[in-house]
């Protein structure tokens, strides 16, 4: 099938790019350090490396199947019934992730802006926000990221950009770390790698790029564009506070926006305007999510009333977000399903494509 | 699934016509009789007493003949001139009916435009619009003649579109003098006006402008369609046209570009645009419209670059100013105080002492009254606007500062963010914007930032996933684009103009051709 709607190559890498920088990168460098202490840089680049791997794999079948999305060539491959079924886990895997991405970053808004606002109001208003798009409109949905990208780079670099000359190069050394074990080293890999791991909006577009053939560059620069953000991020924040301090901190980067000032003295709190700004980057994140659910769901039932289930989506997602005690329940939840979920994304991927290469099927044009 | 979510099929919805004119029905296969009086009879009985309705009976080589028309419609020396006076004087035998209409055509009758037609439906018909019809005793066939005079003033600056360096001269109501100002401004063989009618009982001529070297076909044929299915009682100016055309009647943005200024509309058509004139109105539409286009002028392109491009700039920030500063003033003052500096927060707080009101209301209040004066300001005679402005400064200013009703900082937020609307070139933008604030100013009031940066995102998320036909309204910031980017908030020199928006698919791209 031809679709109307497609989508550009330099909008197929906006939006991973635009996905991968969402609400974990908040406090990322925090966990980072606290898993891998001083080796953090190295361990992120090294979690890079893997996911990279993960995302040319994914990239691969989307180009041999170039008119299926990911639930299209689930199914193919390894057949209806079993390939339905991973799939449903793999939507209620991102219902789960919708809820606890707007859960946290409600609780920062809570914490950073809004202390008497009732966090309802937070988590509704962002959940809100994706249910109204109109999904069945696969190139909206690329606008809608690609107007949004700057206002997600600009605060950061403006937050980035002035914090060098704070940068201690000692906080930095010894690059591998002090007596860190390869296990402490790895699992601070996977931090980055689950929270760079929502890359996979891109199997849900490839079938609507203008040129599908084209997907792997394009997916490989967006990935680029955004890790140079997160690498930076975690390098400049580990410059800046040193391996104790940053465990300190909950949200370490907002603390690294609070560092910054502005001449002529317009603004006087730096870091409630990057909670602010900062709400696009999580609302094109969550929008990515839901554009997976919904356009899911209305896959695997074979519908196109979008409306309909991005409506039950939000009264799901809503109630998820109100599950967890506070922000530690958060991130006791988001650190069980990340390990979870890289190796779900890295194993069924792999398996999939050699499925793919044994049986020699493909998708045709 | 429930009804509620459910869209309603093509054939579920309701199909409506217009019921047909009844004379129209009733006369629709019959035809002229030979009898002179009961001719003149049948019209009578139609047109009975009207006041306009103008019968003139008189004798053509010994035949008797009347010639009826509607007086006010008519230019009545040219009727004496032209048709009346040669045929009074015509001593011609005329024997042979048949033929009487053909040699009156070809030898007495100096008028220009001449039609011979029988059927009475048609006459009517013909009668209502400004032309005069001759009927001869005998003859099974009525002349008709085109003497249609139409009440017109002068070629004047448009009211709503001002420029200081520019053409003068805008349209008018009637749509030849508009197509005149067009034809005149492009002298091409390419240049296409299509006529059609819409409105079952206006039946107002809506005309389509294109050039047909440049413009996509499939834009023409989508407009057309939509205009064809237009059903309608009355079309009484062009804006009735564009509600019909536009995509999501729902949105409160202007999706199709009007305009007063025929070098503007000749522009829009070299880009490859299509341009829609309807009789009675000076206005023209321009389709596809994108924001891009409704805070440009056309002075923008007649003055240096440079000064053009800070100027837009200027526009964008003023726009963006009246949706967002009153907003961002109610939640700074009432939530987030620690965003500014103390210096200017004591200030603000201290103007405030002895203000009944919250902000939020103060600044609601305010809003709400900026808006009554405005919209008094529009609607009343202008010999009463002096004394309109003076309450307005004095008592809504002055007098509420010192009564101590509204603080002093407030009336400069809200007249800055009125100001900055009134600085946009497209009136129904700039309302939009306005009329916008006011959610924006609730959300602020109630839920802080948060409840700002959201009403904000609903804007624009509704504003990019907005089409004008096709062509996404974003553009060029979303999607991006390069060529339209030069025409955006930076005008770029002429000569980097070359290149027609791309995405209206002009079918020259350039305004060169490569060699």
């Amino acid at each position: 099938m031809k679709h109307s709607d497609s989508i550009t190559s330099v909008q197929f890498a906006i939006i991973i790019a635009g996905t991968i920088l969402g609400v974990s990168m908040l406090a990322l460098p925090r966990f980072v350090v606290e898993k891998a202490g001083n080796a953090a840089p190295l361990a992120s680049l090294v979690g890079i490396l893997i996911t990279l791997i993960g995302l040319i794999g994914l990239l691969y079948l989307g180009r041999r199947f170039p008119n299926h999305t990911f639930v299209g060539y689930s199914k193919v491959l390894i057949g209806k019934v079993f390939g339905t079924f991973i799939m449903v886990v793999f939507l209620i895997a991102a219902l789960i992730l919708i809820g606890l991405e707007t859960r946290q970053f409600a609780e920062v808004l809570v914490g950073g802006l809004l202390p008497d606002t009732p966090i309802h109001f937070s988590i509704f208003a962002m959940l809100f926000l994706c249910a109204i798009i109109n999904f069945g409109n696969v190139s909206s949905f690329a606008y809608i990221h690609l107007f949004y990208f700057p206002m997600i780079v600009s605060p950061l670099l403006s937050v980035l950009l002035p914090s060098f000359k704070d940068i201690e190069y000692y906080h930095l050394l010894p690059i591998t770390g002090n007596e860190v074990t390869l296990s402490q080293f790895m699992s601070g890999a996977v931090v980055i790698m689950a929270a760079v791991s929502n890359y996979y909006i891109l199997s849900m577009v490839i079938p609507y790029l203008k040129n599908p053939k084209k997907c792997v560059s394009a997916g490989i620069w967006g990935f680029l564009l955004s890790i140079f953000f997160v690498l930076l991020l975690v390098i400049v924040s580990l410059g800046i506070f040193g391996e104790i301090k940053i465990q300190e901190m909950l949200w370490s980067t907002l603390i690294l926006a609070r560092m910054v000032e502005v001449p002529g003295e317009i603004l006087a709190r730096i870091d409630a305007i990057f909670i602010i700004s900062w709400i696009f980057a999580v609302f094109t994140t969550l929008l990515s999510y839901y554009f997976i659910v919904v356009r899911g769901v209305a896959e695997i039932l074979n519908t196109t009333k979008y409306r309909f289930i991005s409506f039950v989506t939000l009264m799901i997602s809503f109630f998820i977000a109100l599950f967890p005690k506070d922000i530690y329940d958060v991130y006791t939840f988001l650190s069980y399903f990340w390990t979870g979920s890289v190796m779900f994304y890295f194993v069924y991927v792999f398996f999939l494509l050699a499925i793919a290469k044994f049986r020699r099927m493909k998708g045709s044009i | 699934m429930s009804p509620f979510f459910r869209k309603r099929t093509k054939s579920e919805q309701p199909k409506q016509t217009i019921p047909k004119s009844e004379i129209m029905i009733e006369n629709e296969d019959k035809r002229i009789s030979s009898n002179l009086k009961s001719n003149i009879e049948y019209f009578y009985k139609i047109f009975k007493n009207d006041m306009d309705f103008l019968l003139r009976e008189f004798n053509v080589g010994g035949k008797s003949a009347a010639l009826l028309c509607l007086a006010s419609l008519v230019e009545r020396e040219e009727v004496e001139r032209d048709i009346i006076q040669p045929l009074q004087n015509s001593n011609i035998g005329l024997t042979n009916a048949d033929l009487i209409p053909a040699i009156l055509e070809k030898e007495i009758i100096y008028h220009a435009d001449v039609e011979k037609e029988t059927n009475v439906s048609t006459l009517i018909q013909s009668i209502t619009i400004g032309k005069v019809i001759v009927l001869i005793e005998g003859v099974e066939q009525a002349i008709l003649f085109d003497a249609i005079k139409q009440e017109k003033r002068a070629i004047d600056q448009p009211e709503t579109e001002r420029v200081v360096r520019g053409p003068k001269d805008g349209f008018i109501e009637q749509i030849s003098t508009n197509v005149a100002l067009l034809r005149y401004r492009l002298p091409v063989p390419e240049f296409r006006i299509e006529e059609t009618e819409v409105g079952a009982r206006t039946r107002t001529k809506v005309a389509v402008c294109y050039l047909e070297d440049i413009a996509n076909e499939k834009l023409i044929e989508e407009i057309k369609k939509r205009i064809d299915a237009i059903q309608i009682d009355g079309v009484l100016d062009a804006g009735y046209i564009e509600q019909f055309v536009q995509d999501n009647p729902w949105s409160p943005f202007p999706q199709i570009l009007n305009t007063e200024r025929p070098d503007k509309v000749v522009g829009n058509l070299l880009e490859g645009r299509v341009a829609i004139l309807v009789e009675g109105s000076p206005f023209a539409l321009i389709a596809p419209a994108t924001f891009n286009q409704f805070y440009q002028t056309s002075e923008d392109y007649y003055d240096r670059w440079l000064i053009t491009s800070a100027i837009r700039a200027i526009r964008i920030l003023a726009l963006f100013f009246s949706l967002t500063f009153s907003s961002f003033y109610v939640t700074v003052l009432s939530f987030h105080p620690e965003l500014i500096p103390s210096g200017f927060v004591v200030a603000a707080s201290s103007g405030r002492h002895g203000v009944p009101f919250p902000v939020f209301v103060e600044v609601l209040l305010m809003e709400i009254a900026m808006e009554i004066l405005r919209e008094a300001t529009i609607r009343m005679p202008q010999q009463v606007g002096g004394a309109l402005s003076i309450v307005g400064v004095l008592v809504v200013g002055q007098a509420a500062v010192q009564a101590g009703f509204v603080s002093p900082i407030t009336v400069v937020i809200i007249a800055l963010s009125t100001i900055g609307s009134f600085a946009t070139p497209s009136y129904n933008v700039a309302t939009a914007f306005r009329m916008l604030r006011f959610p924006l100013i609730i959300l602020a009031g109630t839920f802080g930032l948060l409840g700002l940066a959201v009403g904000i995102i609903l804007i624009l998320n509704h504003m990019i996933s907005l089409r004008s036909l096709g062509v996404p309204y974003m553009i060029p910031f979303s999607p991006g684009n390069l060529s339209t980017a030069k025409d955006s908030i930076v005008r770029a020199p002429l000569n980097w103009l070359k290149e027609r928006p791309k995405e209206i698919n002009p079918k020259i791209k350039n305004e060169l051709e490569d060699e």
